[in-house]
């Protein structure tokens, strides 16, 4: 399959309360790549991420939906999309096979398609041994692993990651990457945040945000030589710098 | 390509409930373990009905005709008698709570009675205890009747006018008869608000609320997928109320038992309706569990007529009940239990719990969002 959904934020503006979370942000997200929403904790990834898949509405701006580079309505991309929250979103109580069953019937999913699709996810992941073990049972990297088959299950062609790495050891995230890389081989667009450096530069593009503003976007290297920095870390810390002084 | 309503879809978050409900203990303790526990209680612990009470009587006549009344006390049932002899101060009869109602019979009452056809004894009551005193008063005027013809050896003269009084729907005006059917009102509030509240709001706390409606699942589905189950629940906790009335307390069942199952259903959604919106506006457990411990028990124990009579209750709060369906539910609930109502009857409350159920699931699921803006 070609690559064909984008998405583009035009002047995207949120207010929470009286608090403004987001200030004109304006990003395009390109069809077929890996993106990443980095940006320190509070600075209003999460925020916009939940702009991109609906659950929150702009004060001002809009999001735009591409198809093939043409603008399509919000209902025709979203039954192609998949979401994973930051939380702990998942039930404690119910079993792998639980959850499984559960959202095959919340997508609809044809029993036959269903099961081809869980053994290739069972399999990606290594999970198909823990298939009746609890969620709440379940190690921090399994966790996020299960929320991720949830997510793909019905076969997307958008994933957004909210943080899908946080709490998850250094092993368990390789495998998470590899995992990601094998959907953006599909041509699927993804997009991710992170809080953690090292993960950003395995992005095929960076959206650089801190405290709602857009600050810098493209390659990850292309990013760090434009702002002459040897890494995230250090762009953070001068731009913290900059905003304060405002 | 997304209907606005999917029975499988509806099904599959009703399937994912009942496994929730099944594996905590908690939620099915509840559900089935009040019912029981406020029929025992009720029942058994809280009996409005007074009886045995301690009734001191200071005999100074000493005669035939003194103790004969006090043996006619005794014999009604409701007293226990002492004798005891007159302190210095009569009032400190009852000030020592060894008695709830004390009767004087001065000297000479056997004579006055034989020689002038009338004689008087008088009764102290403790009004400190205002509702025991209220039935002890009630208690008398048979007592003087009886009183009346055992002492004379007749029938109390014919007067002009003869008031009979007889008791229609529970003749021995006994309390379990009207406080255990009232129960469902308590019950069904408590569960179906409080029950709706917890499970909704712990979507929201632990997020999974987020990753629901990322789905195709429309709100109405989670809705209606997510309080079945606990329709199913509140409909067990009224049989076994039903069961525990009929069986262990003898309650009579006059009305049609369809009627009973159309105005539980038309109460339970009310309630599951007000816990839905608590939980919506809430989104958090602890909050939900105070609100609908507002909702719930307040007016179904205090405003619905289940104890303290709506009738005698200051006019602004007679209206204050009517915004309640709990009052409605329990009009129905004694009208079918004891009077045997029929549809003429019930069709006013029942009309007003279906116009409740339109405004709250109306409200509810207006409130119920699609997005998780503040």
């Amino acid at each position: 399959m070609s690559p064909k959904i984008g998405i583009q934020v035009e002047n995207v503006t949120k207010y929470m309360g009286p608090n403004e979370a987001l200030e004109d942000v304006s990003l395009s997200l390109e069809p077929g790549l890996l993106h990443g929403l980095i940006g320190p904790e509070g600075s209003g990834k999460t925020t916009l991420l939940r702009h991109l898949i609906g659950l929150l509405k702009p004060s001002r701006g809009k999001v735009v939906y591409l198809d093939n580079g043409k603008p399509v309505p919000f209902s025709q991309v979203r039954p192609q999309m998949a979401y994973m929250p930051q939380l702990q979103s998942l039930y404690a109580d119910l079993s792998i096979g639980e959850h499984l069953d559960f959202f095959r019937d919340l997508y609809q999913i044809p029993e036959k398609t269903y099961k081809a699709r869980r053994k290739e996810l069972l399999q990606i992941t290594r999970l198909g041994p823990f298939l009746d073990r609890a969620a709440g049972h379940l190690s921090g990297g399994m966790y996020k692993k299960l929320g991720l088959m949830c997510a793909l299950l019905q076969s997307p062609n958008l994933v957004l990651l909210d943080e899908p790495t946080t709490g998850v050891d250094p092993i368990s995230r390789r495998e998470f990457w590899d995992l990601l890389y094998r959907l953006r081989e599909e041509g699927i667009l993804i997009v991710i945040t992170t809080a953690y450096m090292d993960e950003a530069e395995r992005c095929d593009r960076v959206h650089v945000i801190a405290r709602g503003r857009h600050l810098a976007s493209g390659e990850p290297q292309q990013v760090m030589r434009r702002e002459k920095v040897r890494s995230f870390e250090e762009l953070f810390i001068r731009y913290d710098k900059e905003l304060a002084k405002k | 390509m997304n209907g606005f309503f999917q029975p499988g879809r509806a099904l599959s978050i009703a399937r994912k409930e009942v496994r929730h409900i099944l594996r905590d203990p908690f939620t099915l303790g509840l559900a089935l373990g009040l019912p029981l526990l406020m029929v025992l209680f009720f029942g058994y612990a809280m009996d409005f009905n007074v009886h045995d009470i301690r009734l001191t009587v200071y005999d100074q006549d000493r005669s035939r005709a003194s103790r004969q009344l006090a043996e006619v006390f005794q014999s009604s049932g409701y007293f226990q008698v002492r004798y005891r002899d007159l302190g210095p101060n009569p009032a400190a009869a009852l000030d020592s709570q060894a008695a709830k109602a004390a009767l004087f019979i001065e000297p000479h009452f056997e004579r006055d009675l034989f020689r002038e056809g009338t004689s008087t004894a008088q009764v102290l009551i403790d009004g400190s205890d205002n509702s025991t005193a209220g039935v002890i008063g009630g208690y008398l005027s048979g007592i003087q009747q009886a009183a009346a013809q055992r002492l004379t050896g007749q029938s109390p003269p014919a007067t002009p006018v003869q008031i009979t009084t007889r008791y229609l729907f529970n003749g021995e005006l006994n309390s379990r008869w009207f406080t255990v059917p009232g129960l469902s009102v308590v019950v069904l509030a408590i569960l179906g608000i409080m029950l709706t509240a917890l499970t909704v709001a712990r979507e929201w706390e632990t997020g999974s609320m987020e990753l629901l409606l990322s789905t195709p699942v429309t709100p109405l589905e989670i809705i209606v997928g997510k309080l079945a189950p606990y329709l199913v629940m509140g409909l067990i906790a009224q049989a076994i109320i039903y069961l525990a009335a009929r069986l262990l307390f003898g309650v009579p069942f006059l009305g049609s038992h369809l009627w009973l199952l159309v105005s539980t259903l038309m109460f339970l959604a009310a309630s599951m309706a007000q816990g839905l919106l608590i939980s919506v506006v809430t989104r958090q457990q602890i909050a939900a569990i105070q609100f609908s411990q507002m909702a719930g028990q307040l007016p179904s124990l205090m405003l619905s007529g289940f104890i303290f009579p709506i009738e005698s209750m200051p006019v602004f709060f007679q209206y204050l009940t009517m915004i309640f369906p709990a009052r409605w539910f329990m009009i129905v609930l004694r009208g079918l239990f004891l009077r045997g109502a029929g549809f003429s009857e019930l069709a006013g409350p029942m009309a007003v719990l279906l116009a409740m159920d339109v405004f709250f699931i109306t409200l509810a699921t207006k409130r119920f969002k699609k997005d998780v803006e503040p």
